[in-house]
């Protein structure tokens, strides 16, 4: 699993690195966005994945979020994949922005043609760890996560299928209630088929309905502009409404004005980092 | 035995008690040396005790060896006198005495002169008659013979007379007056009558709250019998006709303590000397004053928090002191209490009072006049863990009563019909609200307050002055949490001037924590059981703010303060 850094910039003290690496699970070139705080330097600091959301790669997080300053603060570390594998050459990858290429929904493909290649569950909760923890200053016990709208739906998922792995958990205008909407539909019959029951293992509201485990502190924040919200892809509602009768702790902000875009998540991005250093430097 | 020897040996007995420590049992050694200790505590009292008495003592003796010396002086110098002036009447006497020696010795001389002439003339009629006896021709003799014959018969008629000794041997001596040198003698045992003592000014912290420690001198030369102390109180009350009972007390030395005053009280003493000749005139009046009664903590009205803490006391005296003085102690573990920090001139009953956080501290206040500061009050101990406050009553709205300890707050389901309402400028008059007591700096607090999950409250803060009318959140003037129940879920408002972000919480907090860091100007709510951060309001506080509280519906909520700052709440 070796390493290629393909940039590396000095930034609030600390640095702001890409790599690529030959993924396992994914079976392709991948790359990654890592954050590493001045405090890495002389100790091992807690590590925040950050999924990004549709069509997105590594860099529009670390060039539009403004993370930087909060997570040198805070030393924390954050590493930010990609969105999908890319360059698999499967028929039909390159065709539409909500399914394939940057669209990769963090689930692991059941179906043909992308069950080799689209396993980005298992990225970014198994292999990418693993990576990070062997090749960075990482504490390895200490690991939270966040993401912004398909990104946020995978980091909710993520925590609710994986009690305890994760310290904390927040998303900005996450996909809620995936099986439910137009996105997730499209991308579940596409990765996971047509039997409904096997998506519903992917969806942050049936996962909420069902979870026990340590208690979990979720932050999400959601604009209320947000074309999405309207266009009913988000379900914010849901979500609250499965949590509010499981009793998970989920503090939801509707944020006057703000739509679906970074300037958004810029905004807001330092409330999720203290939410997060909240339980990752307790 | 010397102090110092003592103090040796008891060293040594602590210097054994710490060998002997590991070879006993640990309870009967405990024992042992708590016993050894209070037995040495008592020896070092007396020690300093009998210190104390043997060096009065030798004060004693200085003074008496001293009067001693002056007294021999005064009497050398006495002596002196008496021996001067008897020796002036003395050689008085003398001049006189030679005097008369030198008259008789002149006249004597006179005398003698004289005889020698007689002597002489003597001479020359015996040679006289020789020479005629020797004569041989009688005629020529019987011629010359009666004129010798009669001149010799006169001479020895005159010499009869003469012969006569012309001087009295007597010495006539003049009799002296020595009534001004017995007098003189007479005067070394009897004794004047005492001039006026001299009273002296106050000493400070020679006073108690009954009591007046008075001094006065007297002249030197006075020997005093006793003296005979007067004092009366003066009374600033107009009202007090009469003019106050003069008492009087005997005293022998030059100092009494009176006892039995009034606190914080003005006196008017004076004092006249007695000796067996008589009784001095009274000297000047001099004016004493009685420290002040402690003053009384009010233990409910302290508040502190972190790093500091107002405290609130009542006089303690009918009558106005000049000022207060606050003592500071750190409350030590190990019982050595640390040094004392004093803020001394504070010029009403409460004062702010800077802490170091997280320590533990006893404060005394002291009320101070002229006469000197008085006794220290009974202690209160504060702990800057966390933020202390109470509920303020006087801004309580009618329906809502208060727990005795005044930190539960009761909305109850009876509507008092509102002729049976009392308000006042500072009651809330529309909100069922109350504001609690913050020490009044731009610090950081920490409070929680215990509600009910079907409870419609507001919790947050407000400028002290925050409209009366007006409900919590709904001005610029204050900021709170408010829950509501819907239908369908509970429903969390973070109201200023009327607006509230859209937050939705999934599980309602049953204990809310309340974060106001001044400084940074942020008040955050949390639910303190689940650690979650429900809001942050961002905001330049400008004025004291006041935790306020307030109950929509009927129910109950319970204040919990001097908790520590959870560290949860800690981010950057």
């Amino acid at each position: 699993m070796a390493l290629t850094q393909v940039s590396s910039n000095k930034c609030s003290g600390g640095y702001q690195k890409v790599f690529e690496h030959d993924s396992s699970e994914l079976k392709c070139k991948m790359k990654f966005a890592i954050y590493l705080p001045p405090k890495a330097e002389s100790s091992k600091c807690p590590v925040l994945y950050w999924l990004s959301g549709l069509t997105c790669t590594e860099q529009n997080f670390i060039t539009k979020a403004g993370s930087q300053q909060a997570a040198s603060e805070n030393g924390i570390i954050i590493v930010a994949p990609d969105t999908s594998p890319r360059g698999c050459n499967i028929e039909g990858e390159e065709e539409s922005w909500d399914f394939g290429t940057g669209a990769g929904f963090y689930v692991n493909a059941t179906q043909d043609p992308w069950k080799t290649n689209y396993r980005m569950y298992s990225y970014v909760t198994e292999e990418l760890p693993r990576l990070i923890n062997s090749n960075f200053p990482a504490d390895p016990e200490k690991m939270s996560i966040s993401g912004h709208s398909m990104g946020g739906h995978g980091a909710l998922i993520c925590a609710l299928k994986n009690p305890g792995k994760y310290k904390s958990v927040s998303a900005f205008a996450p996909i809620c209630n995936p099986v439910q909407c137009a996105w997730g539909q499209k991308a579940f019959s596409g990765y996971l088929g047509s039997d409904k029951s096997t998506w519903e293992a992917y969806d942050a509201t049936v996962l909420a309905e069902s979870y026990s485990g340590p208690e979990l502190d979720i932050l999400i924040d959601q604009g209320r502009d947000d074309q999405f919200l309207s266009a009913s892809q988000l379900l914010p509602d849901n979500l609250i409404a499965a949590c509010s009768k499981k009793k998970i702790p989920v503090v939801f902000r509707l944020q006057q004005g703000y739509d679906h875009s970074y300037y958004f998540i810029f905004s807001f991005i330092n409330d999720h980092i203290k939410h997060h250093a909240k339980y990752l430097n307790a | 035995m010397e102090g110092s020897e003592v103090r040796g040996r008891l060293d040594v007995i602590e210097e054994e008690e710490a060998a002997d420590e590991d070879s006993s049992t640990p309870e009967a050694s405990t024992h042992l040396k708590d016993d050894l200790r209070s037995c040495r505590d008592k020896l070092s009292q007396k020690i300093v005790e009998m210190e104390n008495f043997a060096s009065n003592l030798e004060e004693i003796f200085v003074t008496v060896e001293e009067n001693f010396v002056r007294q021999e002086q005064q009497l050398e110098q006495h002596y002196a006198d008496v021996l001067q002036s008897v020796c002036v009447r003395a050689e008085a006497r003398v001049a006189s005495v030679c005097e008369q020696k030198k008259c008789k010795l002149e006249r004597l001389y006179g005398e003698l002169l004289r005889c020698g002439n007689t002597l002489q003339t003597a001479k020359l009629l015996i040679q006289s008659a020789q020479t005629l006896h020797r004569r041989q021709h009688t005629h020529a003799f019987l011629q010359a013979v009666m004129p010798i014959i009669n001149r010799m018969e006169q001479f020895s008629s005159e010499e009869e007379e003469e012969l006569q000794l012309g001087v009295s041997l007597e010495f006539q001596v003049p009799s002296t007056d020595l009534s001004d040198v017995r007098q003189m003698m007479d005067s070394i045992n009897a004794l004047p009558a005492p001039s006026a003592p001299v009273m002296n000014p106050q000493i400070s912290n020679s006073a108690t709250h009954t009591s007046l420690h008075v001094c006065w001198s007297l002249f030197s030369d006075d020997t005093v019998e006793f003296y005979l102390l007067h004092w009366r109180l003066i009374s600033d009350d107009c009202t007090l006709l009469t003019p106050q009972e003069v008492c009087e007390m005997k005293v022998k030395e030059t100092h009494c303590r009176v006892c039995d005053l009034l606190p914080n009280a003005q006196y008017e003493l004076w004092v006249t000397a007695t000796n067996t000749s008589g009784i001095s005139p009274a000297s000047e009046r001099a004016v004493y004053m009685t420290v002040p009664s402690p003053p009384v903590i009010r233990p409910r009205e302290c508040v502190s928090s972190l790093d500091a803490a107002l405290i609130r006391w009542d006089s303690g005296n009918t009558n106005p002191v000049e000022s207060y003085t606050l003592e500071l102690t750190e409350d030590c573990a190990d019982g050595d209490g640390g040094a004392t920090e004093c803020i001394v001139a504070i010029p009403c009953c409460e004062c702010v009072v800077q802490l170091q956080p997280r320590r533990s501290f006893i404060i005394h206040i002291r009320a101070v006049n002229t006469g000197g500061p008085s006794q220290r009050s009974e202690p209160i101990h504060i702990c800057s863990t966390g933020t202390f406050f109470r509920l303020l009553e006087d801004t309580a709205h009618p329906s809502l009563s208060l727990s005795a300890d005044g930190l539960s707050m009761f909305y109850l389901d009876e509507d008092l019909p509102l002729s049976h309402m009392t308000f006042s400028d500072n009651t809330f008059a529309r909100c069922v609200a109350v504001l609690g007591d913050l020490v009044p700096i731009r610090g950081q607090y920490y409070w929680e307050v215990e509600v009910e999950s079907s409870t419609e409250y507001r919790i947050g803060v407000a400028y002290e002055d925050t409209h009366r009318n007006s409900y919590l959140g709904g001005n610029n003037t204050s900021w709170c949490m408010r829950h509501t129940l819907t239908p369908s879920r509970h429903r969390y408002e973070f109201l200023h001037g009327g607006w509230s972000p859209d937050v939705c919480v999934t599980v309602p907090a049953l204990r809310v924590g309340v974060l106001l860091d001044c400084a940074a100007g942020t008040l955050s709510f949390w639910n303190a059981a689940l650690q979650q951060l429900l809001h942050t309001f961002t905001c330049s506080f400008l004025h004291r703010l006041q935790p306020c509280f307030a109950l929509d519906t009927p129910g109950a909520m319970r204040l919990h303060t001097g908790l520590p700052t959870p560290a949860y709440t800690h981010t950057r």
